[in-house]
């Protein structure tokens, strides 16, 4: 009994001494993580890079980038290694990689715990406004003020992949902030079946679909057309805008910030109407998912009369290995050619591709090193190995360089669109406005939503979104 | 003390892991924070509540989580414990046969997705390679409205029906057989066996697994991210989905705690109002 007794009167203090404990840790807790908190506000805007390069180290060194898994990361990384190593052996530069629909929530997450395991963030252009506003990359204006030649590109070229705030076309602003510089160059290109439709690529968007069509009636088994229909990156979403720019429609009127009724006016609803009623009859049945691979698989096996992709990410298309079409690439070119896209009341193309943004998080070391090799690739002649490396490079030098044009059937291609593209809406709320016109595009694409309703929804819930920062409670709904 | 001494790594853990997060989020809930844009909290009281509660598309998801909920855990609990039954009544191989339906069960939602992604594709997947076979149309498993959420609701069927069937064959099997014999020297038919002395028996049983695969349906993200991405549209965007866009998209941290806590509320009050009816039947 007196065991007992004892017992009690020990285990009542102890009980309140654990609970003291447990309180005081979760107080220490949320206070450390308020701290955190507050520490991380405040700076909206980005740091900036140094005019001139720091010293450099001599210690081993990674260089870190992050980009998504497709071809030009893995060849990124073997030419850098290959190339770079030759002026800083000490330096290994890896490219990480996440599957592309997960490419904006790794390196933004990264960027929200204000600590990041890479030194080089490969951002979509669009991506850019979100970055600088919450001072994630380096303002590099007096960077490349001092060690790049401006004149050695096409304007819009270093707007598009560096520039914020971004022209959505057109021409460079002189005066504007540069954050980023360009990487790899990229636009869609017309792939198409010479020995189904001839030699000669189809000229108007109006007659593609109408070849498209008649070669879908010759040859049964194979679909009219083939494009990126799939409601996840921004794979429907910059198909319908690519419709919408050749059909002689904007996207948004970006001094007033206005997109209902910009969007969704008399050109976007012709737009719709041609993706939704003539040209999704002539793809594969449940063809609604697609994106870059699916396309490319029903090329490479011959499921398809014309298609439509990323320059960059058709190199497998020559690969015998890969393709129903012949046994060497010579005879896999004989049945495939490659085009700019067709026009129609316009002559837009989507602007592709990506930059190389330094990580305001990153060690100094890094950064110093970054700048370096930012510096370094955009030299002249290593513009131009990169380009015979199978990348798409920037300067003007290189665009028209043999070693570009000689490297694959479509660069062509590419130096030819230069002059045409337009981007999409480079600003903070990008992620989500992408977002809206994937899923409805997507609806109308699969017979969820009817065109009309479909665009009407992307320029309401769109504009709601713009319109949104003076709202109380319930961002991102 | 020993005792203090040997429970707070795991309790600093659950403070840490569990309990702090949860708080945490429960503190930005009524507030404008966002991860990336940073800057101070401020506090905005109910609003993000009120404008979830309000919000059309929000109803939507939770209209799809619903009849995906209701249609997943119907068809596992019925396939489930159908086949529990009959594993029952084997003599032999039951062993086996148990190991060999709890192999999906094992497997990752995302192998699970990909493999049923390839399996279901319209043109390549093998599906309907079967039923073009069998002489039947292609069928858009993926891409067509009605279609896409049917085919979740098959895929997370095919997966955790083991769990219900591995749950009700521990119920069968601790039905005391001395009961049956009593019913056979009765003459007992076969269905009066099963509604009288099976059933009663197993339901409490059942119940609870029902209500765990209530609450892992309701907060289904991995096989949507998978295999249709929401859509087509933002058809087969469940609740979960939504909260992962609202949280990554445009990292409205606020908003995004806002809605998980209310998920989380909605499967207080449903597991409590079900635990409660599981209580009455027991003294029933």
């Amino acid at each position: 009994m007196r065991h007992q007794q004892r017992i009690r009167r020990m285990s009542v203090p102890s009980r309140r001494v654990q609970l003291a404990t447990a309180a005081m840790l979760l107080m220490a807790t949320t206070v450390a993580a308020c701290g955190d908190g507050e520490e991380g506000g405040g700076a909206a805007s980005a740091p900036k890079a140094p005019a001139t390069i720091p010293e450099l180290t001599t210690d081993p060194l990674t260089l870190s980038f992050i980009w998504f898994e497709w071809p030009p990361a893995q060849a990124l990384e073997a030419f850098a290694n290959a190339e770079y190593k030759k002026e800083r052996p000490n330096t290994t530069v890896k490219v990480n990689t996440v599957p592309n629909a997960n490419w904006h929530d790794a390196m933004f997450t990264q960027f929200a715990a204000r600590k990041t395991d890479f030194d080089i963030a490969i951002l979509d252009s669009q991506h850019i406004g979100e970055a600088v506003t919450n001072g994630n990359i380096l303002d590099i204006t007096d960077f490349v003020k001092s060690n790049i030649d401006v004149n050695a590109y096409n304007p819009y070229l270093l707007a598009a992949y560096g520039q914020f705030p971004q022209a959505e076309t057109g021409k460079r602003d002189e005066n504007a902030s540069l954050y980023g510089l360009p990487l790899l160059g990229d636009t869609w290109t017309m792939i198409y079946r010479k020995d189904l439709i001839g030699d000669k690529p189809p000229q108007t968007w109006d007659e593609m679909i109408s070849v498209a069509e008649r070669c879908q009636a010759d040859n049964p088994g194979v679909s009219g057309l083939a494009f990126h229909q799939a409601n996840g990156s921004d794979a429907a979403a910059v198909t319908y805008n690519t419709v919408n720019g050749v059909y002689g429609g904007n996207l948004w009127d970006s001094k007033t910030r206005k997109i209902d009724g910009v969007l969704n006016d008399a050109a976007g609803q012709e737009a719709m109407d041609v993706l939704v009623n003539k040209m999704k009859p002539l793809t594969a049945r449940g063809s609604g998912n697609w994106f870059i691979d699916e396309v490319n698989a029903a090329v490479a096996q011959g499921k398809a009369c014309i298609a439509f992709n990323w320059i960059a990410a058709s190199g497998g298309l020559l690969d015998p290995e890969q393709s129903t079409l012949g046994t060497t690439r010579e005879q896999i070119l004989d049945k495939l050619g490659f085009a700019t896209l067709p026009s129609q009341k316009t002559n837009l193309v989507p602007l592709g591709g990506m930059g190389m943004h330094v990580s305001a998080y990153s060690p100094e070391a890094n950064q110093a090193e970054a700048l370096n090799f930012m510096k370094w690739f955009q030299r002249a002649d290593v513009q131009k190995k990169w380009a015979a490396a199978g990348g798409v490079p920037s300067r003007t030098d290189a665009l028209e360089s043999p070693e570009f044009l000689n490297a694959g059937p479509f660069n062509q291609v590419y130096t030819d669109s230069v002059p045409r593209m337009r981007d999409m809406w480079n600003v903070p709320e990008y992620a989500r406005l992408v977002d809206i016109e994937n899923t409805n595009v997507n609806a109308a694409l699969n017979g969820a939503k009817t065109p009309t309703d479909a665009l009407n929804d992307i320029a309401k819930e769109q504009q709601s979104v713009l319109d949104s920062s003076s709202r109380k409670g319930g961002g991102g709904l | 003390m020993l005792a203090v001494t040997f429970i707070s790594p795991a309790l600093l853990l659950l403070l840490g892991m569990s309990v702090f997060p949860l708080l945490w989020a429960l503190y930005l809930s009524f507030t404008d924070y966002s991860a990336t844009r940073g800057g101070p909290a401020r506090f905005i009281g109910f609003a993000n509540y009120t404008a979830i509660l309000t919000s059309a598309q929000v109803h939507q998801r939770a209209l799809t989580t619903l009849i995906y909920v209701v249609g997943a855990v119907t068809l596992q609990t019925v396939l489930g414990f159908g086949i529990a039954y009959l594993i029952s009544r084997r003599a032999h191989g039951r062993g086996v046969l148990t190991t060999l339906f709890l192999v999906p069960m094992m497997l990752s939602p995302v192998v699970v997705g990909l493999f049923w992604r390839f399996m279901l594709d319209a043109q390549f997947g093998v599906i309907n390679s079967m039923l073009g076979s069998l002489g039947l149309g292609q069928v858009e498993w993926l891409t067509r409205q009605r279609t896409a959420l049917i085919s979740l609701i098959v895929v997370d069927t095919w997966q955790w029906t083991p769990f219900i069937m591995l749950i009700a064959l521990a119920g069968l099997t601790a039905v005391p057989k001395y009961l049956y014999e009593a019913a056979s020297i009765d003459r007992a038919s076969e269905w009066f066996r099963f509604r009288t002395i099976t059933l009663p028996l197993v339901w409490p049983l059942l119940l609870i697994a029902v209500l765990f695969r209530s609450i892992e349906a309701f907060r289904l993200f991995d096989l949507v991210y998978i295999l249709t991405n929401g859509g087509p549209g933002v058809s087969t965007e469940t609740l979960s989905f939504h909260v992962y866009k609202v949280a990554f998209l445009g990292f409205n941290t606020g908003t995004a705690s806002a809605y998980g806590i209310l998920m989380v509320l909605v499967v207080i009050v449903l597991t409590q109002l079900y635990l409660r009816y599981l209580n009455k039947l027991k003294e029933g």
